[in-house]
C-alpha cells in the first residue's frame, strides 16, 4: 500500500523544526543506548521488581536519560520469577529489540536460566540474582555481577556471631529452597571452621502460612543465638510471630538482610524486628548510599531496601561502562577490562569486579534494627571490607 | 526438652488456631460448594479483601470490634454484586464453566487490588488487649490464637444452628436437592442462593480479616488460601458441616505436627497423609449423607 502524501500543517512544520534544533548538538554516534530490563513486576516477587525498576529510573532521570552523552533507552520485561519467561523475555530483547546491553533479574533460577541464553548470544550482561553459582561454574565472559552472593552473606554473619558472641550455640530456620540452604550451609560451614557449635536445622517449605510450630520447637531448644533466612512475606510472618512467641529479647537473632529487608520487610514488622542483627551489602546508613538514600526519600518513597539500591548501582555501573568505553559499552572486552581495572563508585561502596568471574567485590555490613524517629531503620554497627566470593576456588 | 508437657500443649494450641483459620476459611466454600453446587474460585479474594478491609480498619483509630463486621459487610456487598453479575447466570452451569468464570475473575481481582492497594505487605496493628501472651508451663502462647480458636469455635457453632437446626436452613437444603419442588411451595429460590453467596463471601472477607494477624496481606495471599480452603473441604468432604469441622482439624493438625516432628519434610508428610486419608475415603472423612435422587 502506498501512503498517502503528508501534508504541511503547522503542527508537522513545528514538529520538524524542533526535531532538527533538538537533535543538532548531537554527535554522530549518538545512535542511543538501549538497555533491556528483565525483573519481576507480576508473580511474587512483584514489589521487589518494582523497586529494582525504580532505582534504575531514578539513575536515568538523575543523568538526564544520557549516559556519555548517548540518548539511552529502557526497556523493561517481566519474567513473572519464572525462567522460561525470563528466558523468552531475553530472546525477544536480543532479537526483536536489538538491545546493545542487557541487565536484571531477581530470583536466580531466571539468573542461571538466562546464563546460558546470553552467552550463546554473545550479549553483554549485568545479571543480578545471587546463588553462588553465578560466580563459580556459571560464571561466563559475557556477565558482570555488580551484586552480591549468597556466600558473602551468609559467611559473614558467622564471622559476626563469632566476634561478638565466641561459642555460642547457634540454631538455623530457613525456608527450604536453593537460597535458603545457600545462606545456612555457608553460615554453618565458616562457623563450625571458627570452632563454633550448630544445634538444630530446621527447614520450613516456602510460604509458610504459620511459623507457631517452629518458633515454639526454637523456644524448646533454648539455644544462644537463631541464624534463619527467609523473605518477603514468611519474613513478616516469622518476625510478627517471632514477637507474639515472646522471643524476642530472649534468643539472639540474626539474619540474612533480606529477612530485614529495609522497604520489602521492616515496614510491615514494626517495631517486632527491632534489635534485629543482620549482614547485608545494602543499608542505608551506609556513607556511600547516603546521596542515593536522599534522591530515592525525594521521590516519597522512603528508606530504600536492597532492590531499589540493586537498580540504581546497576544503572551506575552501566554508566561507568558506557563512560569507560568512549560511549560504547558492547565493545565488551574493552568495557570488561575499564571496569577490572579501575573499581565503580556505586551507592553500594567502592566495587571492584573480580576478573576471574566478573563478580563484583563488596563491603558487608553487619546492620542493627534500629528505632529512629519511630521508624525501623538498618544501622550499620560493623562493616566486612571487601569481600571476595572465592568464585573457581570453591 | 525441659518441660515437654508445655511444649505438647502449645504445639497442641498452635494446631488448634491454625485448625480455626482453615475451618473460617473452608466454611465459606463449603457452603457454595455443597449447599449450591458452585465451585468459587474467587473465594480467596473474598479473604484476601477482607484482610485490607480489617488491617485499614483496625490502622483508622474506629474501635477495633467493628474490624471484623466491617470485613464481613464488605465482602458480603462483593458477593450481592457478583451474584447479580455473573455469578447468577452460572449456577445451573457444569463445574467447569464455573471455574473458567471464577478462576478468571479472582485474576482480575487480584490486579484491581494491587493497582488500587499496591504490592507492598501490610500486616494490622492488633489491639492491645491481643497482644500479650500466656505462659503453659514455661511455653508462652500468644492470646491472638486464643481469640482465633474462640472465633472459630462461635463462628462455626452459629452456622451450624441456622444451616442444620433453622427452618431457614431446611428451606435451603431442600431447595438444592430439589429446586421444582421447593419453588412450588411458593420460595424463590433464586432469593435463598443470593443469601448463601453473600453468607459465603462475608465469612471469606470475615475470615481474612482474622487471618490477616496471622498471614499478612499481600497480592498472592488469595491463591495460598483458596489452596488451603480446597484441600480442607475436599478431606473434610462435601456437602456436610461436620466434613468442614473435621477437614479443618485433621489437615491442620497434620500440617502442624508435620512440621514438629519431620519439619524438613512438612509439606510432603503433610500431603502425603491427605492424600492416603482420601484412597481410604475418597468422599471425604464424612461422606455427605446421600440426599440426591
Amino acid at each position: 500500500m502506498k501512503l498517502p502524501h503528508q501534508r504541511l500543517t503547522r503542527r508537522l512544520a513545528l514538529g520538524g523544526l524542533a526535531a532538527t534544533t533538538l537533535a543538532a548538538p548531537a554527535r554522530a554516534q549518538a545512535r542511543p543506548l538501549k538497555i533491556g530490563m528483565i525483573t519481576s513486576l507480576s508473580g511474587p516477587f512483584a514489589a521487589l521488581g518494582e523497586s529494582m525498576r525504580g532505582g534504575m529510573r531514578l539513575l536515568l532521570t538523575q543523568s538526564g536519560e544520557r549516559f556519555a552523552d548517548r540518548p539511552v533507552e529502557l526497556i523493561v520485561e517481566d519474567d513473572q520469577a519464572r525462567p522460561d519467561d525470563g528466558v523468552r523475555k531475553a530472546r525477544k530483547l536480543i532479537g526483536q529489540d536489538r538491545v546493545d546491553l542487557l541487565c536484571g533479574v531477581i530470583h536466580s533460577g531466571v539468573a542461571l536460566a538466562l546464563r546460558d541464553v546470553v552467552t550463546e548470544a554473545r550479549m553483554p550482561t549485568f545479571l543480578l540474582g545471587s546463588a553462588n553459582d553465578l560466580a563459580r561454574r556459571a560464571a561466563s565472559p559475557f556477565i558482570l555481577r555488580p551484586t552480591k552472593t549468597n556466600w558473602m552473606l551468609g559467611s559473614t554473619a558467622a564471622q559476626r556471631t563469632h566476634q561478638t558472641h565466641p561459642g555460642a550455640r547457634v540454631v538455623t530456620a530457613a525456608s527450604d529452597y536453593a537460597a535458603g540452604r545457600e545462606f545456612v550451609g555457608d553460615f554453618a560451614t565458616t562457623y563450625q571452621g571458627l570452632g563454633g557449635r550448630i544445634g538444630r536445622q530446621f527447614w520450613t517449605p516456602l510460604g509458610t502460612p504459620d511459623f507457631g510450630p517452629l518458633l515454639t520447637a526454637i523456644a524448646a531448644e533454648r539455644p544462644d543465638s537463631v541464624y534463619v533466612f527467609f523473605a518477603g512475606s514468611d519474613a513478616v510472618r516469622f518476625l510478627r510471630q517471632w514477637k507474639e512467641y515472646r522471643l524476642a529479647g530472649r534468643i539472639r537473632l540474626m539474619a540474612t538482610g533480606a529477612c530485614f529487608d529495609q522497604e520489602d520487610v521492616l515496614p510491615a514488622v514494626g517495631d517486632a524486628a527491632l534489635g534485629g542483627i543482620n549482614t547485608f551489602h545494602q543499608s542505608p546508613t551506609a556513607p556511600s548510599s547516603a546521596a542515593f538514600v536522599e534522591a530515592w526519600g525525594a521521590t516519597g518513597k522512603g528508606l530504600p531496601g536492597e532492590f531499589s539500591t540493586t537498580g540504581y548501582v546497576c544503572g551506575q555501573v552501566i554508566r561507568t561502562a558506557t563512560e569507560r568505553s568512549g560511549g560504547n559499552p558492547t565493545d565488551w572486552p574493552r568495557t570488561q577490562q575499564a571496569l577490572f581495572d579501575a573499581p565503580v563508585e556505586t551507592a553500594f561502596g567502592r566495587m571492584p569486579f573480580d576478573p576471574r568471574n566478573g563478580q563484583a567485590i563488596l563491603d558487608i555490613h553487619v546492620n542493627e534494627v534500629r528505632a529512629v524517629d519511630g521508624a525501623m531503620v538498618n544501622t550499620v554497627v560493623y562493616t566486612f571490607p571487601q569481600i571476595r566470593d572465592p568464585g573457581p576456588d570453591a | 526438652m525441659p518441660d515437654a508437657l508445655g511444649y505438647g500443649a502449645v504445639q497442641t494450641l498452635n494446631a488448634l488456631s491454625f485448625s480455626a483459620l482453615l475451618l473460617l476459611n473452608g466454611l465459606g466454600l463449603s457452603v457454595v460448594l455443597s449447599l449450591m453446587n458452585f465451585v468459587n474460585l474467587a473465594h480467596g479474594s473474598f479473604f484476601l479483601l477482607g484482610s485490607y478491609v480489617a488491617i485499614f480498619w483496625l490502622g483508622s483509630g474506629a474501635p477495633w470490634w467493628l474490624a471484623f463486621p466491617a470485613a464481613f459487610l464488605a465482602a458480603g456487598l462483593a458477593g450481592l454484586l457478583l451474584d447479580r453479575f455473573p455469578f447468577r447466570r452460572f449456577y445451573a452451569r457444569p463445574h467447569l464453566m464455573q471455574v473458567l468464570l471464577t478462576y478468571g475473575l479472582s485474576l482480575i481481582f487480584a490486579d484491581l487490588m494491587r493497582w488500587g492497594i499496591g504490592a507492598q505487605i501490610l500486616t494490622p496493628e492488633l489491639p492491645d488487649m491481643l497482644k500479650g501472651v500466656v505462659f503453659i508451663g514455661d511455653m508462652p502462647f500468644p492470646i491472638f490464637r486464643l481469640f482465633l480458636i474462640g472465633a472459630g469455635t462461635v463462628l462455626g457453632l452459629a452456622l451450624w444452628l441456622l444451616l442444620d437446626r433453622t427452618i431457614w436452613g431446611a428451606v435451603l437444603r431442600a431447595a438444592v436437592t430439589d429446586r421444582g419442588i421447593v419453588e412450588t411451595l411458593g420460595i424463590d429460590t433464586r432469593r435463598v442462593f443470593t443469601v448463601v453467596l453473600v453468607l459465603s463471601a462475608g465469612l471469606g472477607g470475615l475470615s481474612g480479616a482474622l487471618g490477616a494477624g496471622m498471614l499478612a496481606a499481600y497480592p498472592g495471599l488469595d491463591e495460598e488460601v483458596l489452596l488451603l480452603a480446597l484441600v480442607t473441604v475436599v478431606v473434610g468432604g462435601l456437602g456436610s458441616f461436620g466434613g468442614s469441622v473435621a477437614g479443618a482439624l485433621v489437615v491442620g493438625f497434620t500440617l502442624t505436627f508435620s512440621k514438629v516432628w519431620l519439619p524438613e519434610f512438612a509439606n510432603l508428610a503433610a500431603f502425603g497423609a491427605l492424600v492416603l486419608l482420601l484412597l481410604v475415603r475418597p468422599a471425604g472423612i464424612v461422606a455427605p449423607a446421600l440426599r440426591r435422587l
